[in-house]
């Protein structure tokens, strides 16, 4: 992976082959990208949007990028971002009186294949249970795997808190999937 | 359900995609850039706004207090112009031909005051280069009315201008 990233980032620093590099850049990232906003958005069509317009920033604003960080990294602050901005005006756009978790948790059933799992459909309702901090870290370390000091970058959060919401966030899913789910 | 480890359960994405979604999210945002370049991008730059806000500032300052001045010297032409057009009341006349006349020495250069016989004498002084005829002319036109005017005077009043006249001789000598 490193190596590619090192060829995508010299075609993306290189106005000749700028374009080339955002086509290789999207088969690389296009898959990891998508199923974390997918995550966090829920919806489809909105998460297309948001991938979508996730690598448009990072072809405009490819100049930014700097070595020293991981290009994945980069990546993944990006489509944060740009999620939790679409999640901002989702819950803007919502009845004041409904509760935009409960509004997210119905988004679940919504958007599953009908051949999934009961538990895998709630835990990912558990999910959108936690607050947005917590959800964000437990998603990124238990489906993306990445490290504590990645997450660190990402989210703008101390490698401690970040350890603390983790096992908060799994604590209250485990909960929840204890008091909702019967076999 | 009592039992439940998170760590053992299978990682899997549940959500519906559509078919060829990657694609279609690709040739969008290629499109998107190639529309992007298309377009030309106004950076505003703050010191040439600066700039231009001044030069049109000063601009506008230059050519509102240049209209003012031109318009200015339009109304004086205007006035000049009236000035040469509008002729003078018979008492106006009278008033400053007596006036010019009182610095006078000579006697046949003296009062004039009717409006023809300004005439003659606005001509003379504009055609100074004019010839000893016209001048001869213009004297004797100048004492036909003088006598006239002389005539129509009181005696009093000829004695006052006599006194102005006596008196005004010495500020003649520099003329």
């Amino acid at each position: 992976m490193k190596i590619k990233d090192a060829e995508i980032i010299a075609l993306m620093q290189n106005p000749r082959t700028l374009d080339k590099g955002i086509r290789v850049l999207m088969d690389a990232y296009q898959s990891r990208l998508y199923w974390h906003i997918r995550r966090i958005i829920v919806d489809g069509d909105l998460a297309q949007d948001t991938l979508q317009e996730t690598f448009i920033k990072a072809y405009q604003n490819f100049h930014q990028f700097k070595n020293d960080s991981q290009l994945y990294t980069w990546l993944y602050r990006i489509a944060t971002n740009e999620a939790l901005q679409q999640i901002n005006k989702l819950k803007k756009m919502q009845k004041t009186d409904e509760d935009p978790e409960y509004y997210m948790q119905n988004l679940v059933a919504d958007n599953t294949h009908s051949d999934a799992e009961e538990i895998q459909i709630f835990l990912q309702r558990a999910i959108q249970s936690l607050p947005e901090k917590q959800k964000l870290v437990f998603m990124m370390r238990y489906y993306d795997d990445l490290p504590y000091e990645e997450i660190s970058k990402i989210v703008d959060m101390s490698v401690g808190t970040l350890k603390t919401n983790y096992h908060y966030a799994k604590q209250k899913i485990e909960e929840y999937i204890k008091e909702n789910y019967e076999r | 359900m009592k039992d439940f480890d998170l760590e053992k359960l299978e990682r899997k994405n549940i959500y519906k995609v559509p078919e060829n979604m990657f694609e279609n999210i690709q040739d969008k945002v290629l499109s998107e850039i190639k529309a992007d370049k298309k377009a030309p991008i106004f950076k505003l730059n703050w010191g040439y706004a600066a700039a231009a806000s001044l030069a049109l500032i000063f601009g506008a300052t230059f050519m509102y207090q240049f209209n003012s001045d031109s318009s200015a010297n339009g109304d004086s032409n205007g006035n000049y112009a009236d000035n040469r057009t509008v002729p003078k009341k018979e008492s106006q006349l009278a008033y400053e031909t007596l006036a010019s006349d009182l610095t006078s020495v000579e006697n046949s250069n003296q009062r004039v005051e009717r409006q023809m016989d300004i005439k003659p004498v606005v001509s003379q002084v504009v055609n100074n280069n004019s010839g000893n005829q016209n001048k001869k002319a213009v004297k004797t036109a100048n004492e036909i009315h003088m006598n006239e005017y002389l005539e129509s005077l009181p005696n009093s009043e000829i004695a006052e201008l006599a006194n102005n006249s006596s008196q005004d001789v010495y500020l003649d000598l520099y003329n």
